[in-house]
């Protein structure tokens, strides 16, 4: 799969936070990565390792300080980008769900296609209804974010990102504020979406699903990525120190 | 049962029943409009307000402060008065026209301290699912933050408004026939102050009834579930 020009191109990319009082935290330090087209992958890390902030960095939600990301050819980082209309080709699923709380989840899913693709409501609704049966809950269609279960929630939020067919889709810790029970259907939807060939790139503490589903594994650490490879390599031989410390607390 | 008649007779009321109706309908229609201007007006304010660039908001803050440190009745006579004066309209302003810019004005700094705080309550992860999709700046808050924090601000949206109708009266000092002025011609012509204002209160008590019911339906309708 890697003999393509990859869809996402991350180069030395660096973000420092300046909280006025305390010293600057260095949460990405000269990171480079890339992700091929279909492929899936998996960042780990500890709390405060900058793997979240890398994700975020991706779709321009987090800017950067200097490096440039490049998603199927446009710069990210350059001012004349119109990161409005290069995420709507980077989908998004965040831990909290972001939800439109106001929306049932049909119509979360048929906002954005009218409003941004300029799609018309009956083909809104089609894609709409299609994706719900797809992640599973076709029968949820009129109720609201608050009457559904975190499981559910971050069902809904799939179908909103696949509804935009983005050429990649990132993955925010989306199972960790799930009840335990409704995790493993959750991190299944995922690994169909894997297995169909969907791009890619999952922040998780679920090894079990970088395991199974990634393609590639980066672990990350202090703003850096300390380690990368196959599943097997990182999981079963890692190389480096930190990563066999942290392998060590969390397995 | 004499004493009821002395009180409150309600046949001269029913006498004067066309003023108060026209009083009422002029009331509703003046409060209607400068409503509307107020929640335009204030949305702009609002948003202005909250802008990075500090000109914008500025002259947000500054207006908002002008309207809330001087009486409404000066505010009514400046935009009744003084405004025509300057070589800004070629022509004067009606009574009406004076009257609903001056409550529509008054009312919007308001509205705009209320409806900010509405958007300052929408939690930053809304704007970012809406930004994961690829929604502009105005797509964001037309779809997104402003049916939320209205449906969340739709009590002291309507309280607020409940204000701007009872104010409205002061329109009358400008020569605009209203609810209060329907009162105050049974009170000149006949000198009857009970039937007069009892039946001016119970009018305004009637717009607010039907308000209250309006903003329910309102409420309902932008906040889904949790509204």
């Amino acid at each position: 799969m890697s003999s393509q020009t990859p869809i996402v191109v991350v180069k030395d990319i660096c973000k420092t936070f300046k909280i006025r009082g305390r010293p600057p935290v260095h949460a990405l330090k000269n990171v480079t990565n890339h992700v091929d087209k279909g492929e899936v992958l998996v960042v780990i890390g500890p709390s405060g390792s900058g793997k979240s902030t890398f994700l975020r960095a991706l779709n321009g939600l987090e800017p950067i300080d200097s490096g440039s990301i490049v998603i199927d050819g446009v710069e990210l980082t350059s001012p004349k980008t119109n990161l409005n209309r290069l995420r709507q080709e980077v989908g998004m699923v965040f831990q909290h769900f972001n939800l439109f709380e106001h929306k049932t989840a049909l119509e979360n899913i048929t906002m954005p296609q009218m409003v941004v693709l300029k799609r018309s409501r009956g083909e809104a609704n089609e894609v709409g209804r299609r994706l719900l049966d797809r992640v599973g809950i076709g029968d949820k269609e009129d109720s609201y974010p608050s009457e559904l279960s975190g499981g559910q929630q971050q069902r809904v939020a799939i179908a909103r990102s696949l509804a935009m067919t983005p050429k990649v889709m990132l993955f925010d810790e989306v199972t960790s504020a799930l009840d335990p029970e409704t995790v493993g259907g959750v991190l299944d939807l995922m690994k169909e979406l894997a297995a169909d060939g969907t791009t890619m790139v999952v922040v998780t503490h679920e090894m079990g699903f970088a395991r199974e589903a990634a393609d590639r594994v980066t672990f990350m650490d202090f703003g850096e990525i300390i380690e990368e490879g196959t599943p097997e390599g990182v999981f079963d031989n890692p190389q480096h120190e930190r990563t066999q410390l942290f392998l060590s607390q969390i397995l | 049962m004499d004493w009821i008649l002395d009180f409150y007779n309600y046949r001269v009321v029913a006498q004067y029943l066309p003023e108060f109706a026209r009083g009422l309908g002029s009331t509703a229609w003046i409060s209607l409009l400068a409503l509307a201007m107020s929640l335009v007006i204030g949305t702009i304010a609002a948003i202005m307000r909250m802008s990075p660039n500090p000109l914008l908001w500025r002259i947000a803050a500054g207006y908002v402060q002008a309207i809330r440190s001087t009486p409404l009745l000066i505010q009514i006579y400046l935009i009744y008065f003084t405004l025509p004066a300057l070589p800004l309209l070629d022509r004067r302003l009606d009574e009406l026209e004076g009257g609903i810019i001056a409550l529509g004005l008054n009312a919007g700094a308001y509205m705009s301290e209320i409806i900010r705080a509405g958007i300052e309550s929408i939690s930053r992860g809304q704007v970012e699912g809406a930004m994961s999709v690829g929604m502009t700046y105005p797509q964001r808050m037309r779809y997104v933050v402003l049916p939320q924090a209205f449906a969340r601000v739709a009590p002291p949206l309507l309280g607020q408004t409940a204000v701007l109708i009872k104010d409205s009266a002061l329109v009358s000092f400008i020569g605009v026939f209203e609810l209060f002025g329907a009162g105050l011609v049974i009170l000149n012509e006949r000198l009857m102050p009970n039937e007069a204002f009892l039946t001016v209160a119970a009018c305004y008590l009637a717009i607010y009834t039907v308000m209250l019911s309006v903003t329910g339906y309102a409420q309902r309708r932008l906040g889904g579930a949790a509204a």
